[in-house]
């Protein structure tokens, strides 16, 4: 039961906050059952990746701990366009997905976490 | 139509060689002196490509009384100098003239960068009486561009220094934006917004100045409007005294400083006992009451010059078509004239048919504060729903960012009846619902408001290498 949901809630588990970026946590490897792409990278790595990523652009190393399914617009982390821009040519170039063009409404971008898992399931 | 000219300095700028085995480097040539200053004025930018030392920027500069926003010193090709430049500016290679004496590098540069306009000095004499040279209409926005790139150059390296978070920056930058109705003098800067904009553009098609002028002139029409004082946000935490009874916040006389809106704190001049048409926010019209049927007639006119022009709206334009005009500045400069508007009140809510701005304004808070100034009015106007019709291109992926920001959602539209869109062209409708509660409180609660970091405080990214040249 409890395996089940964790793998159920690898995208929102709670408590992401804390471990480094794109270490592979001791839980992490755990978890990628279901999340782990042909490029060895889980769900998860590639979350905290995009996260060290979007500190960087955004010039803000406090994100480098945030939680990964903090909303990307709005209250949460506050993504303005210019920043956003640069995040999604940055994805588009690193993972060949072009997210702009295969999502009309950038829900892609609700967070990190789901920001993930759509450049996952675009590039199997 | 050439936006720089890219400069060698060595006999061409100069009388000679800057580094003088013996004495003071050369004076300036009078003749391309003249050059500079009347392309200057018409809004082109130059530049310097040298095998100087980098101090021949500055030399160069104050010899020739001219304004250079970019300089590139050593040895490589010049045609390398020139992609550059280009990619500094935001501007395409195919927009760059190049001038040197040498007929080695105008060779390189022709060979490796066949779109480059390539010219030797004596040609640079006769080149002000060519199309190349020559803009239809010169806006006082392009008069100053140059100054406009300087600012903003100084503007980004404060801040790469800057402490705090982007939104922390632009708050001691000072950075005010003016949101309120177009003037009939603005519609040669707003055509030139709607033909040079990309990136925050949603028609992705020129609406030319009289398209312009005639919807502005509808708006004139429409209704009386109340002299108000300069008031900005900020320094006049209330600025409905200075208003008349009726007249919403914003309003003023056409060319009067208007209201300043603030980054973090949009719509500060919010006036919540508005209904009415999008117009009305920004001054014009009584409360309440009818449109003067001069404003209806007006508007078939408009329609009429708009198709005469070439131009399909998105949404034809109707009685209440209104122009916003958005302006910005701060402790850097003054940037004028740096986005559009264009709203139409419909039956259940305002459609904006036109969303245009400068990508000089990106990352300073503009879109945001311009798309929550639009919620808040159409709020307290008792508007239900905002749409935004929009054209989808490669280029424009930061103004679904915005849009997405502040809350709308897109729905993917077919071409009216294939008139109003072009083959092959991707369109959307961005709604968002508006609720009336909205029409008070902090923007923020539209969402609009983000913060972002100091490291990209004013930078703005070139999607494509060759994007926005406004």
């Amino acid at each position: 039961m409890t395996e089940q949901r964790q793998g159920e809630a690898g995208e929102t588990a709670p408590g992401l906050a804390g471990p480094g970026p794109s270490g592979p946590g001791p839980s992490g490897s755990e978890r990628s059952g279901p999340f782990r792409s042909n490029s060895g990278l889980t769900g998860l790595e590639l979350a905290g990746e995009l996260r060290e990523l979007l500190a960087e652009l955004a010039g803000r190393p406090e994100l480098r701990t945030a939680d990964l399914d903090l909303p990307l617009f709005g209250a949460g982390i506050g993504l303005d366009s210019l920043t956003g821009t640069l995040l999604l040519r940055e994805v588009h170039r690193r993972y060949g997905v072009d997210v702009a063009a295969e999502d009309l409404n950038l829900d892609a971008l609700a967070s990190l976490a789901s920001l993930a898992s759509f450049i996952e399931t675009r590039r199997r | 139509m050439v936006k720089c000219v890219v400069w060698d300095v060595d006999y061409t700028l100069l009388d000679g060689v800057f580094l003088e085995a013996d004495g003071e480097p050369p004076g300036a040539d009078p003749a391309m002196v003249a050059v500079l200053a009347e392309l200057s004025g018409r809004g082109i930018l130059h530049a310097i490509a040298s095998r100087n030392p980098p101090e021949v920027a500055e030399y160069v500069a104050r010899v020739t009384g001219a304004v250079f926003v970019a300089a590139e010193c050593g040895w490589d090709a010049k045609s390398d100098a020139i992609a550059r430049i280009a990619d500094t500016l935001g501007i395409g290679t195919d927009a760059i003239a190049f001038v040197d004496d040498d007929p080695y590098e105008r060779a390189e540069v022709s060979f490796a960068r066949p779109e480059v306009m390539v010219l030797a000095p004596e040609e640079m004499t006769s080149a002000p009486g060519w199309p190349e040279f020559s803009p239809a209409v010169v806006t006082a926005e392009a008069a100053r561009r140059s100054q406009l790139y300087l600012d903003r150059q100084r503007r980004q390296a404060a801040g790469r220094e800057f402490g705090g978070s982007r939104e922390e920056f632009l708050r001691w930058c000072q950075t005010e934006i003016t949101i309120g109705p177009a003037a009939l003098a603005d519609a040669d800067r707003l055509a030139e917004l709607s033909a040079r904009t990309h990136q925050f553009n949603s028609a992705a098609r020129a609406l030319p100045a009289a398209g312009f002028a005639e919807l502005i002139g509808v708006g004139e029409v429409a209704g009386p409007r109340a002299a108000v004082g300069p008031a900005r946000a900020g320094e006049d935490a209330d600025p409905r005294p200075v208003v008349g009874p009726g007249e919403p916040t914003g309003a003023g006389e056409v060319g009067s400083p208007r209201p300043a809106v603030a980054p973090a704190g949009p719509a500060e001049d919010a006036d919540p006992r508005r209904a009415g048409v999008p117009g009305e926010p920004t001054g014009a019209g009584e409360v309440g009451s009818p449109r003067p049927a001069a404003g209806s007639a007006g508007a078939g006119e408009a329609a009429s010059a708009l198709a005469a022009a070439g131009f399909t709206p998105l949404v034809a334009a109707g009685d209440s078509a209104r122009v916003l005009a958005v302006r910005l500045r701060d402790r850097f400069g003054d940037d004028g004239l740096v986005g559009t508007c264009v709203t139409e009140a419909g039956h259940d809510g305002w459609t904006v048919t036109l969303l245009a701005m400068s990508c000089r304004a990106m990352g300073r808070g503009v879109i945001d504060a311009l798309l929550a100034w639009l919620i808040k009015a159409a709020a307290r106007s008792g508007v239900r729903e905002l749409a935004i019709p929009a054209v989808l291109t490669p280029r424009n992926v930061p103004l679904r960012l915005a849009l997405a920001a502040a809350g709308f959602r897109a729905s993917e539209a077919e071409p009216a009846g294939g008139s109003a869109g072009e083959a092959g062209q991707r369109r959307a409708v961005f709604r968002r619902a508006v609720d009336a509660d909205e029409a008070a409180g902090p923007a923020d609660a539209a969402g609009a408001s983000g913060a972002g970091g100091e490291a990209t405080a004013g930078e703005v990214p070139n999607a494509d290498g060759a994007d926005d040249s406004d």
